[in-house]
């Protein structure tokens, strides 16, 4: 006999979610040697030197971070979250399904990306559903109608608490966190309508998204 | 048909070209890049259009990186040009020009080449046998030019001359003929020669080739020959070197003597075989010799290597072994008590002198008898000596400060201080195996505290004190074996001094008690000790099967000992106390007997006590003996197991006692608070809850309250008191008392109607023991949850009994103790409590799917593990792709055709229009001037 529910069950679909948008993720598949792979600062130094690239720009680790400090919260876990979308620094805009199982360690979530980007779809094992997906260009019409773009930078001049702007903002219209996840600049503000920073300091993307999502964990209670 | 026509276009189209000029042109993809290279004089705009990337990829070099799609484009329509547009031209013809001359298909030829393609196929059908005796046109034979370079040069054109081969038979038949040196010559000769040759090689005759193996064969037997005439010496040579080696000192010196002989019978055949050898310079006796040689020499070498072999040092022996010399030694030592006995009293003095030191090697040798089995903690009775000695003087100094506080003047008493505190520390001690000394010290404390269980610390030095009387004498005793003066010692010592009483060394297992007695009787404590341990030793377990029984036997009997001691009215706590380690050792040799005898006791025990109790008048307690022994088997058996055979039931009587025996008198009292100490010691380790120890303490305490505080207050008591009468028993009125700690055995002794008991220093002392064990059950139940309901009444007592003003106050500071440490515990408890759920559900996170990837993706790779099916997807692919091409071709093509059809319509259109344009012409000329009277005309005409 499972257990009496105390309250009542709240329908799943009315429930407000978040959305996540990814900026300027390093996500770049070059050919090494005969293989096709995510170029990253730490293995492919002298071969991006050789191509006359800059190593310190090859930074998929951050978009790994990133997305496993989305997927492990709670937020995430509760099935509050509706879509994360990353759009790659050339411009390739993907969606990922929130409930995709992201690879953990570094060298499993290259590969799943690289053949992504060379595929354009991933699907689930045992199953057709497509999980990870490019879509096509700009990300504004893959988001929902009445939705709040809000972008986080640490060079806004709006510095708010995050606990107390979340809490504040009416759960009608979805939220969409545009987070930058790159080592350096700033994210694009065509389509945001709130510009605002969260802390004093420049945070990491994985940092800016665990605020969020303790932010919102808060506000509907998930523990 | 379009495609293949379409294919098969450049071979034709450079064909065309090279049929015109003679001029030569790059084959295949140079053609056309060089076409695309080439300055047109019209340029396309539509040409300079790249094909571009759609994705960026680094590092990637794609194949149709650098097409020019309408280039491309123009290309393909030259292309069909110079091949669809011939086909569509001839394909009104009737009859076709066809090229057919040599070579002319190949594109890779140059012109050169195919001129000489030709003349060779020329050539081939002039010395077919048909043609044999065709005279030959000189002509023709001038045309052939004399070409400078003749790499590829035919084999006809090798004119070798016949007389050469002639000459090298020749000279080959003398080389046979001659000796080896001289085929040897020829053959380098031959060498020489057909490197002279060169061309010449390759033409061989038969004969010459056959010669040439011959001589080779021949040059490598003379090789192997001097080969081994080679080695040959080189053995000899190391032969001679290894005789004036073995002559030398250095050889003999290394090897054992027995071998000298064989070596130097080598030595000897070597020089006989060298006599031999100068004597018969043959070479078969030489290889005979040489057969005869190695057998010897390695007979020797293998000597030599065994020589230096480690022997098997002796076996490490079975405890069986070593138990079998322990009695053999024993038996030889007694057998030299023996004949001493007997010999004449001359010797007496040495003869005792030397005993004393063989009583001391005996001692000294028992302890080694340890085998695996064993428990571990014999000790050295020397070293046990110089314990006691020190223990003894440490209980002097105790005496010289006047019963100060003990601060650890000795180590023993500090330890026992401890011991104190939680006396299983002693019995673990006991059970494991400590280094001897230290083991043996346990063993005392805990039997210390067995007697003094319910006595504090500084109760101990009390009953040391008491036995300073034994132990003194004791002391001196040993003191002078130590010294070793005979003389003094049978003087002084009222130790077994002369020779009738010497202990013997073989003593058989007694087989009852009185036995026992007979020979234990009137001898001191250590040699009863001593006694017990030789036939321990005699009659060891291990020696012999029916040992085992003598041993049980005389494990009954020695148990019985034991508790005859235990009654006796003088109490020898000391020999009880000595007794214990054999009995241990010994149960822990017969475990299963051990079991019985407890068993059976127990069940004695028990049957006598339920008719006890049925009597009111008499007092329903365990007697001292029963005490002892439940001791002495808390000891001897594991008190942590969970289910026991002995101790299970041991613990419940003993809380049966606790339970169902009144409390009449102050010694019942102390003996209940000893049996709560003794559950305690049980209980420490396993932390069995045992209710009945608490609430006797619970009972002990509310008699120290005075009784009408006391019954009103606990009145939830009252129903556990019924059957005690309680009475303040412990209440103390004095203040000034001194809490002294209990002698147990003393106060076991005493009457009943002691005025001892009504004492307030009893009554401080014995509250004091409850105080202590009531807090080492504190601690040994701090992890039940129900902590706080077990403590929480007697937390209320004690804070009662603490309001008694005349409470002394070591007393009083313990008792607060035990309460705050209560309180503590149960506040401890109290938070960490969680209050009753609901059934908890946790949230079920959503579930997770698992992308589908590869480690190393290429694209492309079909990844489906079915290999047939992925196979098949491949072929269809690769099939769908030619279709689209050839159906892109033929699209293409019939584009083309049908604009060459449209251009030639155009062109007719064009020409008919003219024409018609020109008829036209004509006919209105002609009309105007037919109209006009032939006056244009004529006029035109004329002009």
């Amino acid at each position: 006999m499972p257990g009496i529910p105390i309250t009542a069950p709240v329908d799943k679909t009315k429930r407000p979610g978040v959305i996540f948008v990814l900026e300027k993720a390093c996500l770049e598949v070059g050919k090494v040697g005969k293989n096709f792979q995510i170029l990253n600062s730490d293995d492919h130094a002298n071969y991006l030197k050789k191509q006359n690239r800059n190593p310190a720009d090859y930074r998929p680790d951050i978009i790994h971070q990133a997305l496993l400090a989305i997927f492990d919260s709670p937020l995430a876990k509760a099935g509050r979250l509706q879509a994360v979308y990353v759009k790659t620094e050339k411009g390739v805009l993907f969606e990922i399904k929130p409930y995709v199982r992201i690879p953990r360690t570094f060298k499993r979530f290259c590969g799943l990306m690289s053949q992504l980007l060379q595929k354009l779809s991933i699907t689930a094992v045992g199953k057709r559903e497509k999980l990870l997906n490019v879509i096509k260009n700009p990300v504004t019409r893959h988001l929902p109608v009445n939705s709040r773009k809000i972008g986080l930078s640490y060079s806004s001049e709006k510095l708010v608490n995050l606990c107390n702007y979340v809490a504040a903002a009416s759960d009608d219209a979805t939220l969409v966190f545009v987070v930058g996840a790159m080592a350096h600049g700033v994210i694009d503000k065509e389509y945001i309508d709130d510009f605002v920073s969260i802390s004093e300091y420049p945070l990491s993307a994985a940092c800016c998204l665990n605020r969020i999502c303790s932010a919102f964990e808060q506000k509907w209670r998930i523990t | 048909m379009a495609k293949t026509a379409a294919r098969s276009v450049p071979s034709k189209k450079e064909k065309k070209k090279k049929g015109k000029g003679a001029k030569r042109l790059p084959s295949g993809p140079a053609a056309a890049a060089m076409k695309a290279a080439k300055p047109r004089p019209t340029l396309n705009p539509f040409e300079t259009i790249w094909s571009r990337r759609k994705f960026d990829v680094v590092g990637k070099r794609r194949k149709g990186e650098e097409r020019r799609i309408g280039l491309s484009r123009s290309v393909a329509i030259e292309k069909r040009k110079k091949t669809l547009l011939k086909e569509y031209e001839q394909s009104a013809k009737s009859s076709v020009f066809l090229d057919k001359r040599i070579g002319e298909k190949d594109d890779t030829l140059q012109e050169f080449d195919k001129t000489v393609l030709r003349l060779q196929r020329e050539r081939q059908l002039k010395l077919k046998r048909t043609s044999k005796y065709n005279l030959s046109d000189d002509e023709e034979d001038d045309t052939t030019v004399d070409q400078p370079h003749s790499s590829d040069k035919d084999d006809f054109e090798d004119e070798v001359p016949l007389d050469e081969d002639e000459y090298a038979d020749f000279k080959n038949g003398s080389g046979l003929a001659s000796s080896k040196h001289l085929s040897l010559q020829s053959l380098q000769n031959s060498s020489e020669s057909s490197l002279l040759d060169g061309e010449d090689q390759t033409h061989k005759s038969k004969k010459q080739v056959m010669m040439e193996i011959i001589s080779k064969s021949k040059f490598y037997k003379a090789q192997k020959v001097k080969e081994k005439e080679e080695d040959e010496s080189l053995m000899a040579k190391l032969d001679e070197d290894f005789s004036t080696l073995a002559q030398t000192e250095a050889l003999r010196a290394l090897s054992h003597p027995s071998k000298m002989n064989a070596l130097k019978a080598l030595l000897n055949k070597d020089i006989k075989r060298e006599s031999l050898k100068e004597g018969l310079s043959g070479l078969s006796d030489n290889k005979l010799i040489e057969k005869g040689l190695p057998d010897a020499y390695d007979k020797l070498v293998k000597e030599l290597g065994s020589d230096r072999r480690a022997h098997a040092s002796d076996r490490t022996k079975t405890p069986e072994e070593i138990a079998q010399e322990e009695k053999e030694h024993l038996e030889e030592l007694e057998k030299q008590r023996q004949e001493r006995m007997l010999a004449t009293d001359d010797f007496t003095d040495e003869g005792s002198d030397d005993d004393t030191v063989e009583i001391q090697n005996s001692a000294s040798i028992k302890i080694r008898p340890t085998s695996g089995d064993d428990l571990g903690d014999s000790f050295l009775i020397a070293d046990d000596v110089a314990g006691k000695k020190g223990w003894i003087d440490g209980i002097y100094e105790q005496n010289d400060a006047d019963n100060q506080d003990e601060s650890g003047s000795s180590s023993q008493d500090s330890e026992g201080d401890e011991d104190n505190e939680g006396n299983g520390d002693g019995n673990d001690g006991s059970g494991d195996e400590h280094v001897n000394i230290s083991t043996m010290k346990d063993w005392e404390q805990s039997d210390d505290d067995d007697d003094g269980l319910n006595m504090d610390s500084e109760e101990t030095d009390n009953l040391d004190e008491k036995e300073v009387a034994i132990g003194d004498k004791l002391s001196l005793d040993l003191h002078e074996v130590k010294t070793s003066s005979s003389h003094e010692m049978n003087a002084a010592g009222n130790l077994a001094p002369a020779k009738e009483k010497e202990l013997p060394y073989v003593i058989e297992a007694p087989k009852n008690l009185p036995e026992l007695c007979s020979l234990l009787d009137s001898r001191s404590d250590d040699e009863v000790v001593e006694i017990i341990n030789r036939i321990r030793a005699y009659n060891s377990i291990r020696l012999a099967a029916e040992n085992r029984k003598k041993m049980q036997i005389f494990y009954g009997v020695l148990l019985q000992y034991f508790a005859v001691l235990a009654t006796q009215s003088p109490l020898n706590f000391k020999i009880i106390n000595s007794l214990v380690k054999p009995l241990v050792e010994m149960s822990a040799e017969t475990p299963y007997f051990a079991a019985i005898c407890a068993r059976q006791r127990l069940i004695h025990i028990r049957t006598r006590f339920l008719e006890d109790i049925k009597n009111p008048g008499r007092s329903c307690w365990p007697t001292l003996k029963t005490l002892l022994l439940l001791r002495l088997w808390s000891l001897v058996f594991p008190c942590s197991d969970f289910r026991h055979v002995v101790m299970t039931p041991a613990l419940l009587l003993m809380c049966q006692y606790l339970m169902r025996c009144p409390i009449n008198s102050g010694q019942d009292a102390a003996r209940g608070s000893f049996l709560c100490s003794l559950v305690f010691s049980v209980c420490k380790q396993s932390q069995k809850f045992c209710p009945e120890a608490i609430i006797y303490l619970q009972t002990l305490l509310t008699s120290s309250i005075e009784l009408k505080l006391g019954l009103q207050q606990h009145s939830q008591l009252n129903h556990l008191m019924e059957i005690r009468v309680v009475k303040p028993w412990l209440h103390i009125t004095d203040q000034a008392c001194a809490i002294r700690p209990l002698d147990f055995f003393a106060v076991m002794e005493m009457q009943e109607e002691s005025p001892f008991f009504a004492s307030d220093t009893f009554r401080a002392s014995v509250l004091s023991s409850v105080s202590e064990t009531l807090k080492g059950f504190i601690i040994i139940y701090e992890g039940f949850s129900s902590f706080a309901e077990i403590f929480s009444p007697i937390s209320n007592l004690l804070h009662d009994v603490l309001q008694n003003p005349n409470l002394p106050g070591l007393l009083r500071d313990k008792m607060q103790d035990v309460l705050d440490l209560i309180r503590k515990t149960t506040d401890e408890h109290h938070m960490f409590r969680k209050p009753l759920q609901m059934r908890k559900q946790k949230p079920v996170p959503i579930k997770l799917l698992n992308p589908k990837f590869e480690e190393n993706f290429v694209k492309g790779r079909d990844y489906d593990p079915d290999r047939e099916r992925s196979e098949m997807k491949k072929l269809k692919k690769l099939l769908k792709s030619e279709k689209k091409g050839a159906i892109r071709e033929l699209r293409k093509d019939s584009q083309f055709v049908s604009g060459l059809k449209e251009t030639a319509r155009l062109m007719q259109e064009e020409e008919r229009a003219e024409k018609y344009g020109k008829a036209m012409a004509f006919l209105q000329e002609q009309e105007s001037a037919f109209k006009s009277g032939q006056l244009g005309k004529g006029r035109k005409r004329r002009r």
